[in-house]
This record gives C-alpha cells, structure tokens and sequence, in this order.
C-alpha cells in the first residue's frame, strides 16, 4: 500500500471512530440526531449539549492525547535508539502522578481561583521531575541518553515512592479513588476549555518536527555515524527533550498516565511505513490518535456509564498487537 | 538411630501434628452456635464478655446496646458516642493483628465489605471469632441492634431502643406516603470521579421513607457507582447531596461547569448531611433520617 493511500485510511477511521463516538453515551443519539446537534444546535435540548459539549471535547481530547503520546514515543525512541523508550522514560508520568496526589491528598487546595488544581499540578509535577532527569543526564556539555534512560528509571522509582507512601497513608477512601481513577487515565474531565492546550503543544510539536523528519532518521542509525553524515546531534536531542517534556506533560496533565500508546504506536508506525519513512512522524500521531479513539470507545462500550479506565484497555488492545509485530520477521527498529 | 536423635524426631513429629490438628476445645454447656449476615456459623464457647466492631456504625450499635465495659476498642474511625475516646484504638485497615490479640476480644463485629473474609478467617485462626452483619433497608438495621442484643444477653435493652426508632420511622413514613411527585435525589461521595449513592444502600430506604427516591434507579454491581458528566446530566436531580452550595460550586461544579444545567443547581437544592450520619448504617439512622427530612422538605 502506498504512503498516501496509509494516510488516507488512517484518516478515515478517525472519522468513522468519532461519528461512531458520538453516538455513545447515556443519551440515546442515533446519526440523524448528531447531525442535528452539529446543524440545528438547540442549547435547551440536553441530547445536543451532551453530544456537543460532553462527547466531542471528549473524544478530541482522546484524539489529541493519544497523538500526543505516540508521536513522543516515536521521538524518544529515536533519542536514545532503543525500541524501549516511551515518552515516560524522563519520569513525566510519575511527576505528574505526584503533582496530582499532593493535590488530591490536601496539601493543597483543589480549586484555587476558580482552577481545579490537579492538572496543573500534575504538569507541574511533571516539569520538575523531567528537569532532575536530564540535569543528571546531561554530562560534559552535552546529554547521554544512556544515562538519561537510568536517571529516568531511577527518578521514576522514588517519586513513584513517594507517591506509593503518600497513597498508604491516605485516611479516606474517596482519595484513593481519586488516585487510582486518575493513574488509569480518563477522559471524563475534557472540555472545550482543557482541550486547547494539549492541542496547542502538539500542532507546534508536529509543525516543528516536519522539519526535523530527516535528522530523527539519520539519528537511528546512532550518535557517531548521525554527527559523521552532517546532524547536529546535541541540538536535534535537545530539541526532542523539549518537546517530549512539554507535550507529553500536557497530555499527562490532562488526562493521566495513559501506558503503552507510547511505546506500541511508533513501532506500529514503522512496521507498516518502514524504519526512516519521510512522514513517519505524522503518521504516528494519527495512528496513535485513532488508537486511542478507539480505546475510549470501547471503554465505554464494555462498561456503561463510567467506561473502564483508559489504561487498562489500552494495554488489553495494545500489547497483543504488539506481540505480532514483533514476531513478524521482516519487523527491525532500526535499519 | 541414637535414641536421643530418635526421642527428638519423635518430640518433633508431636509438636507438628498438634499444630496441624483443629482446636478441639470441648464445648461447655454455654456454647452457642450463631448464624450471622453472611451466613457463617459462629460459635462462641460463652456470652461474650469483651467485645469490639471493626466499623464505626457497629462501635455506635455497641455503645447504644451493650455494657460500655464490656467493649474493648474502637477503630481509628469511630468518633461517636463520646465513650468512644476511651477505648484503646486499633486499626482496622489493615488489621493489626498484634493489638488485636492484647485486647483479647471474644467476638470481633464487623459489616459485610468492610473486613474482607480472609482477614475474618485468620482472626478466626488466632481464636477471635468474627460476626458479619450486612444491611439492605434501615428495618436491617434494627434486626442487628436486636441481633446483637441476644449476642450480648441484652435483649431487652437492645428490643427496647430498636422498637423506638422503628415506632420514629413509621411516624415520619406516614407523613410523607401520600407523596404524588417523588423528588428525586442525587447522593455524591465523591466528585474527581463522581462517585455517589447507588440503589443498593441503606439512603435508597431512607429517600423511600421520606417520600422520595434515588435519582439512580439503574443496579450497578456496586454499592456506590461511579458515574459519567453525561449521565448526570441525563438524571437531571431535583436535589444533590454531597456538600454545601459553596462547597460543590467550588469542588464539583467548577470542575464540571455541564452540570450547572440540572434542576438541583437552578432550583438551589443543595445540601450538605453530616457525614457521619449518611454514611453509617447504625443506631443514629433516624436522626439522619429527620436530617434527609430538612433537605427534602425544608
């Protein structure tokens, strides 16, 4: 199949994945009654404002966040040139994670002028953490992603901890609740004013990186060889590590830990586009968008009204998926 | 074989089978042999003398039904009655088995989910008999208070206050069963994620007493479901529980400003019930039921 033609599919199952999407829900809303709430919007009628207000902000958010992870995963893993990287590896899940539960747990206020505090907690959480990671995998001028991946894994450990002590010591249950609702992930608190900022960090991200397509290539075949053919490693890695912080933090913040999509997207991507393809990058966040469309649907579908938690779908879909991959022999990381 | 290696083969042989073979105790003419909530049979070889609840609800039965000296602890939980504050704390999530032991109870009392069966098994193993009760109606409830009255040989006493409350109940049910329009209440316990009162709870029965009804008529498989923004929306509650207006705009409905278009929220039906009183199946019941009354019909 051509390149185009992969495009041209994975756009269309986006599509058909919202419509479908749309008609999910406590409301009962065939087709007829989501073009009506898309062409005659009436705001008394609460079926046109679930679908417009509650589905579609919900669905663009899952759309958004699973682009978001897999397009950092595909750039992760060409930093450190290792088919084990995810966008996680810098620690901004589990720095999310703690910025989260400090809030949910009362050391902070959960609404400060008027904000709910979690999310901005957890982008915070996920900032700092990702910063210790990289000041301790940045030696002599210049970043090693081997030891960034131990600092990474290292980090992760205590602050998960940390999270783990904090958790234990928890005197109720409805925090609990809170904490492993939002380490699973969800979608449930996406809204027309959330779904700005993830979108934001990821079409900069991808606009920048349309350009950057060829260094990510040249940058699997290693450091030496990449520097010997003209990339100019340090600031490319650099580059990487700001945009996977910034929007893999965004996407943390908004919606949890979401595993996997990170990790599986981008070998999917290069299973079916080939290792150094010229739009992988893209590609991979459409996939990685339409996989987690599809998640959400069926997180819905298999257990009404609250949907199972992202995370746990996502491994459930994913990782048998991957499995094949990686025992079709024609599949390679890298070339 | 050495005979002093043979005599300690031997020793050792003993010394396993008596730790493998079942406590053989014979009964004494007071043993009793009880059915409790979950259908276990447990024997208690006399009248309980030292007794304690692994749930607030149930420290509260205790203290309304028995000898206050006859209990021995409380959880870290249990905040009422007063007498409360004098009972050593041992903690029941996770069980500490240790203190457990040095208060010596002779039956644990407990309430179906709160202490898992394996935690009710090896306390049963370590000789401290546990008794589930579980609750479906607030007529439930006074079955325990007379429940543990016959345990404790305190019928009178605990027949005494459960004809009481169910004489309150049946006086506030008849003010309110001619209701033609049941207002349908929405109970939250949680808002990141909405977490709130399911049909199978103990408020179901106190909103049918008062003459309305749980916004959640679906069955989830849990006491207290999760549910989505969408399927709030869908309720559309004339009241919601959960805490006061200032409260939940701040906590629940600036985090889901959708919500803002139920009846509850436009009509200004909002109320905050005292959390100890909503949430524990014991002998307060009525009280939180004339406190659900001042919402409902204020």
């Amino acid at each position: 199949m051509s390149r185009a033609l992969y495009f041209v599919v994975a756009l269309l199952l986006i599509l058909a994945t919202l419509v479908l999407g749309l008609q999910v829900g406590s409301f009962e809303a065939d087709l007829a009654t989501v073009a009506n709430a898309f062409l005659n919007y009436d705001p008394d009628n609460t079926t046109h404002y679930a679908i417009v207000h509650l589905r579609l902000p919900r669905l663009l958010l899952a759309l958004v966040v699973g682009a978001s992870l897999a397009f950092c995963g595909y750039l992760m893993q060409a930093m450190v040139n290792n088919g084990l990287a995810d966008p996680y590896l810098l620690g901004t899940a589990s720095g999310a994670s703690l910025g989260a539960v400090v809030v949910f747990f009362g050391f902070v206020e959960m609404t400060v002028a008027g904000i709910y505090m979690p999310p901005v907690f957890a982008l915070m959480g996920a900032f700092v953490v990702t910063l210790v990671v990289v000041m301790l995998g940045y030696r002599k001028r210049q970043l090693i992603p081997a030891q960034l991946l131990l600092a990474g894994i290292a980090i992760s450990s205590l602050v998960t901890a940390i999270v783990g002590l904090l958790t234990f010591l928890s005197d109720s249950e409805g925090k609990l609740k809170s904490v492993i609702f939002w380490s699973m992930g969800s979608f449930e608190r996406a809204s027309w004013s959330l779904l700005p900022y993830p979108t934001t960090a990821l079409l900069i991200a991808l606009f920048l990186f349309a350009f950057l397509q060829k260094q990510l290539n040249i940058l699997l075949l290693g450091a030496d060889r990449a520097q010997a053919l003209g990339v100019q490693v340090v600031q490319t890695r650099w580059a990487i590590l700001a945009t996977v912080s910034i929007v893999t933090g965004f996407a943390v913040a908004t919606s949890g830990p979401i595993g996997f999509v990170g990790l599986i997207i981008p070998h999917v991507t290069r299973g079916l586009l080939g290792t150094t393809g010229r739009s992988n990058l893209l590609f991979c966040a459409f996939v990685g968008g339409f996989f987690m469309l599809l998640c959400d649907l069926l997180s819905r579908l298999l257990y009404p009204p609250a949907g199972l938690p992202i995370g746990i779908i996502t491994s459930f879909f994913g990782v048998p998926f991957f499995v094949y991959l990686l025992s079709r022999k024609n599949y390679k990381f890298s070339s | 074989m050495h005979p002093f290696l043979n005599r300690l083969s031997v020793a050792f042989f003993l010394l396993i089978a008596l730790a493998c073979s079942p406590d053989k105790r014979q009964p004494t003419g007071e043993e009793r042999v009880w059915q409790d909530g979950l259908g276990r049979e447990v024997r208690l070889p006399q009248q309980p003398r030292r007794v304690m609840a692994f749930a607030s609800s149930m420290t509260e039965m205790l203290f309304a039904v028995c000898d206050t000296a006859n209990i021995v602890g409380r959880t870290p939980q249990c905040d009422y009655p007063a007498g409360v504050y004098s009972k050593p704390i041992v903690n029941n999530y996770p069980v500490d088995y240790e203190q457990v032991l040095a208060l010596k109870p002779d039956l644990v009392f407990t309430v179906e989910g709160i202490t898992p069966l394996d935690v009710a098994a090896r306390l049963e193993e370590l000789g401290i008999p546990v008794y589930y009760q579980k609750y479906r109606s607030v007529e439930d409830i006074f079955k325990g208070i007379e429940d543990i009255g016959r345990i404790m040989g305190r019928e009178q006493q605990a027949n005494h206050l459960a004809d009481s409350l169910r004489k309150q109940v049946k006086a506030i049910e008849q003010r309110y069963n001619q209701q033609a329009q049941k207002q349908r209440v929405l109970t939250i316990t949680w808002s990141d994620p909405i977490y709130v009162y399911g049909q199978n709870t103990i408020l179901t029965d106190q909103l049918r007493i008062l003459g309305a009804e749980n916004a959640v008529q679906e069955v989830f498989d849990q006491p207290y479901p999760a549910l989505t923004r969408e399927y709030v929306l869908k309720l559309n509650p004339d009241v919601l529980l959960g805490g006061s207006p200032e409260r939940l705009e701040k906590e629940f409905f600036s985090l889901y400003p959708e919500l803002r278009k139920i009846a509850a929220y436009h009509n200004k039906r909002i109320y905050a019930p005292t959390g100890n009183l909503i949430e524990r199946p014991g002998p307060r019941v009525v009280e939180s039921i004339v406190e659900l009354e001042g919402f409902l019909y204020p």
